[in-house]
C-alpha cells in the first residue's frame, strides 16, 4: 500500500466520510468541508473524489432513501471500508511521527515569521 | 424553488445514465440548501459552477454511438443497391445531378485555393510586406505599387524593427543577345542582392548571398537558362542585355511559381543600373521584411516621421512649398504596407508587377459553388421524399419487425452516402474531362495532380461525406417517421404532408437559377457595352509594331519605307498606346495665369506623340490645330477633360508650366495649340482623365493605320523591311485585340458565370423533371378520370404545370431584387456601365419559366395523351 494512493483532497474527503459515520454523502461532505475550511467546495469535486476512493476500495456505497430536497431522487451513502480505515490510521501515524520531530523552538519561529 | 431547468437538462443529458439520479439529486439538494441560506440569486450562480464541476470524464456518459453489426451494414448497402436499380430514372437523376454539382464545386475549389495560395509559400510570408506610395494630390487618389528607390535603404537605416528590404527595379523590356541570336525579354528585373534570401525562390546554382552582388551579374530561371544555353551550365557565361552591356550569369533559380504576384525570369544585379534617386520619382517595388514580433502597425505609425524627414524637402524642391502648406491644401502623401500574401487579391495599384486577381471573383465563385451544391442536394432531398410512397411499405414492415427509428435513419443515410460517393466518382472523372476547358476559361493552368496533393483527398472525402449526410438527413428523418399502422393499412397519401417543404426547396433552386441567369446576362451586356462603346479613337485596322527602338538610327528610313507601302495610310511613333503595352508618363502641371500667382499643380497623364498620331488613331481634333512637322516644340494638345480640369473657356493659346524635377531648367513653359476629343486611353474602370499630348518622337513602338484586304502580304512586306535593318525579333499586334485584352478577367468571369449558370439550371431542371414524374405517377387515376369526363389535353397539361409554375413565379419575385443588387455591386467597379434594366430580370425570369415548362412538359404531355383506360383498368 503506497502513500501516493491517497491524494490530499481524497484524504480529507475520506476523513469526512469516517467522521460522518454512515450519513456521509457528497452534498453533506461538501457542505461540511466548506464549513470547516471556509473555502467553497464544489459538489462535483467531492463526487469525483468519492468515485476514486470507491475504485481504490477505501469506501463502499449504497443507495439511500429518496428525499424531497433532492427532487425525489435517492442519494448515494458512503462508509469507510477496513482498507480505508487502515489507510487513514497509517497516514495519521506518519503525520504524528513527523509532528513529534518538530522541536518547540522551531514552532515558535513560525508563530511570527517576520517579527517587527 | 427549482434549479435552472436548462442546465439541469444539459447535465442530465450529458451524464452517464447510471449516475444521473445521484448527480441530479446532489445538484438539486445543494441548490435548495444554498437558496435557503444565501438566497435564490446566489444559489443560481453557484449552481452553474456546480454543474461545471460535474463535467468530468468520470461523470459524463460514454458516447452512446455503438457501431452496428457489420451484417447490418451489408444489409444497408444491399438494400441501397436494390433501390437504385429498381428506380433507375430516379437514381440517374440523383447521381448525375450530384455529380455535376460536385464537379463544379471541385473546379471552383481548385480556382479559389489557387487564388488564395498566392505568395503563401515564402518562408517569411507572414512578416513580408510591400511598401506602396499612397496619397492624394489635388483631390485625386494616388495608389502606386512602388516606393521611391531610397525608401528601402532608409527603412533599414532608421527602424530597428525592419530586418531587411528588397527593391525590384524595372527597366522595361530588353533585347537579349547571345552570339547572333536576339530575343526580346519582357520579364527582366533588377533586384537587390538579398532577393533570394528574402523570397523563397530556390537557387539551383550559385550562392544566394553573393549571386547578385557584383554589377552586371545575372540570375536566370531554369527555363531561361535552357532557352539560351541548352543543357550547358550557364554559370560563368555571358549575355548582352540591350544597351546595358555584357552580363555574366552567376546563378540559376527555379522558375517563379505560378502563384506568385510577379513572374520575372531574368534577375540582374541592382548595382548594374542607375536608378532615379528621388523619393517623388517613380521608384522600385520595395519589399520589407520585419523582425519577428515587430508589428506592421508600428511601422505604419512611423510613416508621418519618415515623410517629414525625406519627402518634405523634395516637396519644397519640386513644388516650392513646405510639407505643411502641402498638407494644409488637402494634399497628402504617405506610404502603405500590404502583406505580400494580399497583393494578388487586393491589388488596385498603379504600375503593379502584373495584372492581379480580384478578391470579389473569389467570393463570387465560392458563393456559386455553394449554391450549385445546394441545388444538387435539394434535388436529392426532394426526389427521395417524393418517392416516399414507394418506400412507405418497406418502412412499415421494418418497423413492425422491430426496427428502431435510428436504424431506419441509418439505413436511409447509408443510401444517400452510396449515392453521393457514386456521384463523387463520376464528378472526379468529369473534372478530369473538363479541366482543359476550365483552364481555358480561367486562364490558369491547373493539373489533375492538384486533387491528389496534400490534404485535398481527405478534404474531398470528408466534404462528400458531409454532403451525403446533409442531403440524406431530411429524407432519413422524414421516411423513418411513418407510422406502420397507417402505411400498411391502406395506400396512405404519403408524400403529401411534406409538399410544403418540397415547394420551398424547389423555389430556392429557381431563385438560384434565375439570379445566375440574370447575372450572366448583365455581365455579357456590360462586356458588349465596353467593347462597342465609342472610345474616341478608331481601334480597327491599326497595326502596332513592337520595339522599334531596336532599329536605332535606321528607324526613320524604316518609317518612310512603311509609309510608302500601298495599303498603309499613316505611320506614327506609337510609344503611347491606349491599350496594351505602352509607355507611361505622368507629370505635374501648373496653369500659368496672368496674375502669376501660385496655383495648384495638377498631376496629369502625358503622351509624347508626333504629328501623325491623331490621324493614325482617328482621334478627333475639336479646336486649334494638330502638331506640325517643324512646329513649335513647346506646343501641346490637351483633351477635353484637361480643359475642364484647368477650367478654361477657350483653351487654345493658354499656357501651362511643368513642375519638372525641381530644377528651374526642367520647368518648361508649354502652349496649348489644340484640343482633342476625349478618348479612352485607360480602361473603362476609370473615367477619362485629363491628358496632355507633348510633341516629340517616341521610338518604343510604331503604329500603322492600314487599309488593305491582304494583311498577310502587307505584314510580310513590313517584316522584310525590318529584317533588312536589324536582327532583333519582329513583333506586332492589332490595336483592337490589345483593346479586348484589357477586359480579360471580366471575360473569364463572364464565361465562367455563364457555364455555371447553365449547370445550375440543368441541375434544377433535373430535379423538376423528377418531381413532375412523381406527380404524374401519383395523379394517374385523377388524370384518367378527368379525361373520361372530357378534359382536353391542354387542360391536363395546364393543370399539371400550374403548380410548378407558381413556384417558379415566386422564385422570380425573390430572385429579382437579389440579382439587381448583386449585379449593381459588380457594375460599380466600372466608370462606364450599363444599367440593370427591368427587362433583364424579366428575360431571366421568362427563360426560367420556359425551361421549367419544357422540363415539365416531358411528363405532363405524356400523361395527358395517355389512354385513360390504361390508368383506370387496374381496379
Amino acid at each position: 500500500m503506497r502513500r501516493s494512493d491517497l491524494g490530499e483532497f481524497e484524504e480529507v474527503v475520506l476523513l469526512a466520510v469516517a467522521a460522518m459515520d454512515s450519513r456521509a454523502y457528497s452534498v453533506a461532505i461538501a457542505e461540511e468541508l466548506e464549513k470547516e475550511t471556509g473555502q467553497t467546495v464544489s459538489t462535483g469535486a467531492v463526487h469525483a473524489a468519492l468515485q476514486r476512493l470507491e475504485q481504490k476500495g477505501f469506501v463502499r456505497s449504497a443507495l439511500g432513501e429518496a428525499t424531497a430536497e433532492r427532487g425525489g431522487r435517492r442519494k448515494r451513502l458512503f462508509t469507510v471500508t477496513t482498507l480505508g480505515g487502515r489507510m487513514l490510521e497509517e497516514v495519521r501515524a506518519v503525520r504524528n511521527r513527523l509532528w513529534e520531530r518538530i522541536t518547540p523552538s522551531v514552532r515558535l519561529d513560525w508563530q511570527d515569521p517576520f517579527p517587527g | 424553488m427549482m434549479p435552472p431547468s436548462l442546465l439541469t437538462r444539459l447535465i442530465g443529458w450529458l451524464c452517464a445514465p447510471d449516475l444521473r439520479e445521484e448527480v441530479l439529486g446532489d445538484l438539486h439538494e445543494r441548490f435548495v440548501l444554498r437558496a435557503r441560506r444565501e438566497g435564490e440569486a446566489r444559489a443560481r450562480r453557484r449552481y452553474w459552477r456546480d454543474v461545471m464541476s460535474f463535467m468530468r470524464p468520470s461523470v459524463l456518459g460514454r458516447p452512446r454511438l455503438r457501431m452496428p453489426d457489420p451484417a447490418m451494414f451489408r444489409n444497408y448497402f444491399l438494400i441501397a443497391r436494390r433501390n437504385l436499380l429498381r428506380q433507375k430514372t430516379l437514381a440517374a437523376i440523383n447521381i448525375s445531378g450530384l455529380a455535376v454539382g460536385l464537379a463544379s464545386c471541385l473546379l471552383i475549389v481548385l480556382f479559389v485555393l489557387h487564388e488564395e495560395s498566392y505568395d503563401r509559400y515564402h518562408a517569411n510570408a507572414d512578416r513580408l510586406f510591400r511598401m506602396t506610395t499612397e496619397g492624394s494630390i489635388a483631390g485625386k487618389e494616388i495608389r502606386i505599387a512602388t516606393a521611391g528607390t531610397q525608401a528601402g535603404p532608409a527603412l533599414v537605416r532608421d527602424y530597428a524593427g525592419v530586418e531587411a528590404t528588397v527593391r525590384l527595379y524595372r527597366e522595361g523590356t530588353f533585347h537579349v543577345r547571345k552570339d547572333h541570336q536576339v530575343f526580346k525579354e519582357e520579364r527582366v528585373v533588377f533586384p537587390d542582392s538579398n532577393f533570394f534570401q528574402v523570397f523563397s525562390i530556390p537557387l539551383l546554382k550559385g550562392d544566394p548571398k553573393t549571386v547578385l552582388v557584383r554589377p552586371n551579374t545575372l540570375v536566370l530561371t531554369e527555363t531561361m537558362a535552357r532557352k539560351y544555353f541548352g543543357e550547358q551550365d550557364p554559370v560563368g557565361k555571358t549575355l548582352t542585355m540591350g544597351t546595358r552591356g555584357l552580363f555574366e550569369v552567376t546563378g540559376v533559380c527555379a522558375d517563379v511559381p505560378l502563384n506568385t504576384h510577379f513572374h520575372y525570369d531574368m534577375f540582374g544585379s541592382i548595382s548594374s543600373v542607375k536608378m532615379r534617386d528621388k523619393w517623388l520619382a517613380s521608384g522600385a517595388f520595395t519589399y520589407v521584411l520585419l523582425r519577428k514580433g515587430y508589428s506592421v502597425d508600428r511601422l505604419r505609425a512611423e510613416m508621418p516621421g519618415l515623410v517629414r524627414k525625406y519627402v518634405g524637402p523634395e516637396i519644397q524642391e519640386f513644388l516650392s512649398m513646405s510639407l505643411h502648406d502641402f498638407e494644409k491644401k488637402g494634399d497628402r502623401i504617405t506610404f502603405g504596407f500590404q502583406p505580400v500574401t494580399a497583393i494578388h487579391l487586393h491589388a488596385d495599384f498603379e504600375e503593379d508587377t502584373e495584372a492581379q486577381g480580384d478578391a470579389r471573383y473569389v467570393y463570387l465563385f465560392s458563393g456559386i459553388a455553394l449554391f450549385i451544391l445546394a441545388v444538387a442536394c435539394i434535388n436529392f432531398m426532394n426526389l427521395s421524399t417524393a418517392a416516399s410512397t414507394e418506400r412507405a411499405r418497406e418502412v412499415g414492415i421494418r418497423k413492425v419487425l422491430g426496427s428502431f427509428r435510428s436504424q431506419l435513419m441509418a439505413q436511409f443515410l447509408s443510401e444517400s452516402l452510396v449515392v453521393t460517393f457514386l456521384a463523387l466518382f463520376i464528378a472526379v472523372d468529369l473534372v478530369v474531362l473538363a479541366l482543359p476547358a476550365f483552364n481555358e476559361l480561367t486562364g490558369k493552368q491547373f493539373t489533375v495532380g492538384v486533387l491528389t496533393e496534400g490534404w485535398m483527398p481527405a478534404g474531398i472525402l470528408t466534404g462528400t461525406l458531409l454532403i451525403g449526410l446533409a442531403a440524406g438527413s431530411y429524407p432519413a428523418f422524414f421516411l423513418s417517421s411513418f407510422r406502420p399502422a397507417g402505411v400498411l393499412k391502406a395506400a396512405a397519401a404519403t408524400g403529401k404532408g411534406n409538399r410544403g417543404f418540397r415547394n420551398v426547396l424547389v423555389t430556392i433552386q429557381f431563385v438560384v437559377s434565375v439570379s445566375m441567369i440574370a447575372g450572366t446576362i448583365v455581365v455579357y451586356r456590360q462586356l458588349q457595352y465596353i467593347q462597342n462603346k465609342k472610345i474616341g479613337f478608331d481601334k480597327e485596322q491599326v497595326l502596332v509594331l513592337h520595339d522599334t527602338y531596336a532599329l536605332g538610327d535606321k528607324r526613320e528610313s524604316f518609317r518612310q519605307e512603311v509609309s510608302r507601302l500601298s495599303g498603309v495610310e499613316y505611320v506614327t511613333a506609337g510609344g503611347y498606346m491606349p491599350a496594351g503595352l505602352s509607355n507611361n508618363g505622368t507629370d505635374g502641371f501648373r496653369a500659368e495665369d496672368e496674375e502669376q500667382r501660385q496655383s495648384v499643380p495638377y498631376r496629369m497623364k502625358t503622351y509624347t506623340v508626333d504629328e501623325d498620331y491623331l490621324p493614325t488613331l482617328g482621334i478627333q481634333l475639336l479646336a486649334g490645330q494638330n502638331f506640325k512637322t517643324r512646329g513649335n516644340p513647346d506646343g501641346i494638345l490637351v483633351n477635353e477633360a484637361a480643359v475642364r480640369e484647368f477650367g478654361w473657356k477657350n483653351a487654345v493659346g493658354k499656357r501651362i508650366r511643368t513642375v519638372g524635377d525641381g530644377t528651374p531648367e526642367s520647368r518648361r513653359l508649354l502652349t496649348v495649340v489644340g484640343v482633342i476629343r476625349d478618348f479612352h486611353f485607360e480602361d473603362m474602370h476609370h473615367s477619362i482623365r485629363p491628358l496632355v499630348l507633348l510633341f516629340g518622337q517616341d521610338n518604343y513602338q510604331m503604329a500603322v493605320r492600314v487599309r488593305s484586304n491582304d494583311l498577310t502580304a502587307l505584314l510580310k512586306q513590313i517584316e522584310a523591311g525590318w529584317k533588312r535593318r536589324t536582327d532583333s525579333p519582329f513583333g506586332y499586334s492589332f490595336l483592337n485585340q490589345r483593346f479586348n485584352a484589357l477586359y480579360v478577367s471580366e471575360q473569364h468571369a463572364g464565361r465562367l458565370m455563364g457555364v455555371f449558370a447553365v449547370l445550375a439550371v440543368c441541375i434544377s431542371c433535373l430535379g423538376l423533371f423528377g418531381l413532375a414524374m412523381f406527380t404524374v405517377q401519383q395523379r394517374r387515376k385523377e388524370i384518367g378520370i378527368r379525361k373520361v369526363l372530357g378534359a382536353s389535353v391542354a387542360g391536363v397539361v395546364a393543370l399539371l404545370s400550374k403548380e410548378f409554375l407558381k413556384l417558379v413565379g415566386i422564385a422570380i419575385l425573390i430572385a429579382s431584387p437579389l440579382a439587381w443588387y448583386g449585379t449593381n455591386r459588380w457594375l460599380e467597379a466600372f466608370a462606364y456601365r450599363v444599367s440593370v434594366d427591368w427587362w433583364v430580370l424579366a428575360l431571366a425570369g421568362l427563360l426560367a419559366v420556359v425551361i421549367a415548362l419544357i422540363t415539365i412538359s416531358f411528363q405532363s404531355v405524356r400523361a395527358a395523351l395517355s389512354n385513360p383506360v390504361q390508368s383506370l383498368r387496374s381496379e
